[in-house]
């Protein structure tokens, strides 16, 4: 399962000349806010009523993705309500300037299935620990909370066939080629319909290919 | 300043949780030194947000919020593991596997001037640290499977180019060269191989794998 990862051609990514930070402000949308907010309540007043309608609301798409990546149900159901109790754990440390509930939601997610299913560590970035001379890019920590409702909006417009790629990239835990074999196209479709897809997506995000 | 950088798909796969410990390493360390990468990698990260909230909800068992509110008392408050204060140019991602900085990795001399110090090995996945004094080569050797590098500190030139503190280089299964440290400090690389080493010299072919290649 994991050698997949590094079976094929990587490709190489060459940076352009960064633009003017021209960033635009969106209004969030209200389920982020209201998401923030409840989450703000479990964080400062360990409001239970706020930490059950998050519950609610995030552990079904919790076991949604763990089932999608092939955790058997107890298992996926077991996870899931780590995942939230994580989150009562760790309300102190969300910072809605840097992510979503849902984005960091899905990287507690994507850990815990790493750590109990695949029992490996995952190398993790220290956030307060970078090398001392690597610039910080001009928007780096400007990506939004927002960023995740503009990529859902941008999500819905995908033509189904790119979706389709870029769910079993992302959830599936398989390898292009693999992806390939199961949806019977060739592995150069699933590569540009990948691409495409990607490059539409940073497009709603504003950024320049 | 960085100027190899992963591409779109190796960046996908670390943020998907796809990609396997080894090269998870790879990223995060090239990430430790690359503010470009980093924001690259949190764009992924909302994405992986924006795709599970679009996922048709499946309902947990009955009983699982009561279950979970009823856990809520008995589990501490999360608080950030403490960290040693080491500034001496190692990446956090990779102090972990060390077990201290760099200064505290015990070296096996591969020869006059390489030398190597093994971090772990799943499967045919093997990850570990390699030193070169300026002006040392490692001989021309192709792969079995790829070979993923980031320069820790000093620099290498191959046919590819040359790369620095932070760079990262990926050769593919068969691809062939020669990595010649640059003049200057010791060279250190994080190197991850997902297959053996394929040796021109005969007496490297021998010695390999007596190092763990």
């Amino acid at each position: 399962m994991l050698a997949h990862a590094l079976r094929p051609s990587f490709s190489v990514f060459r940076p352009g000349p960064r633009r003017s930070a021209v960033v635009l402000r969106l209004p969030m949308k209200p389920e982020v806010l209201e998401m923030n907010a409840l989450l703000g309540r479990v964080a400062s007043e360990r409001d239970r009523t706020a930490f059950a309608a998050l519950f609610s609301h995030f552990a079904p798409r919790v076991k949604a993705y763990l089932l999608r990546q092939g955790a058997p149900a107890s298992v996926a159901e077991d996870l899931a309500q780590e995942a939230l109790l994580s989150l009562w754990r760790k309300a102190h440390l969300f910072d809605p300037a840097k992510a979503s509930v849902g984005t960091w939601l899905f990287t507690i997610a994507r850990n815990l299935r790493i750590d109990a299913i695949r029992r490996e560590k995952r190398p993790e970035l220290d956030p307060e620990d970078f090398m001392p001379d690597s610039a910080p890019a001009a928007d780096e920590g400007l990506v939004q909370a927002d960023d995740e409702s503009r990529l859902r909006q941008a999500l819905k417009d995908l033509p189904a066939d790119q979706i389709q790629v870029v769910e079993l990239s992302f959830f599936a835990d398989k390898a292009h080629s693999q992806i390939a074999t199961e949806l019977g196209i060739p592995l150069g479709t699933v590569k540009s319909r990948l691409r495409l897809a990607m490059s539409r997506l940073k497009r709603a995000l504003g950024d320049a290919e | 300043m960085i100027h190899h950088h992963p591409g779109e798909d190796l960046l996908l796969a670390y943020a998907a949780g796809a990609a396997d410990e080894a090269l998870s390493l790879i990223v995060s360390t090239h990430m430790s030194y690359c503010a470009i990468c980093r924001l690259r990698g949190k764009k992924l990260d909302s994405l992986g947000g924006a795709l599970l909230q679009e996922l048709p909800p499946a309902p947990l068992g009955e009983g699982a919020l009561d279950n979970v509110l009823a856990r809520l008392d008995a589990v501490a408050p999360y608080e950030r593991p403490i960290r040693v204060a080491s500034r001496d140019g190692t990446p956090a991602p990779l102090r972990a596997y060390i077990g201290g900085d760099l200064s505290t990795v015990r070296w096996r001399k591969m020869g006059p001037r390489l030398s190597y110090a093994p971090l772990f090995k799943r499967g045919n996945v093997t990850a570990g640290l390699i030193k070169g004094v300026p002006g040392a080569d490692s001989g021309v050797h192709s792969h079995h499977g790829s070979e993923f590098t980031v320069v820790l500190q000093g620099g290498f030139t191959d046919v590819t180019g040359n790369y620095g503190p932070g760079d990262l280089q990926m050769m593919e299964d068969g691809m062939s060269h020669n990595v010649v440290a640059d003049p200057g400090e010791d060279c250190i690389n994080l190197a991850v191989t997902t297959g053996p080493l394929k040796f021109e010299s005969l007496l490297q072919r021998i010695a390999a794998p007596l190092f763990g290649f």
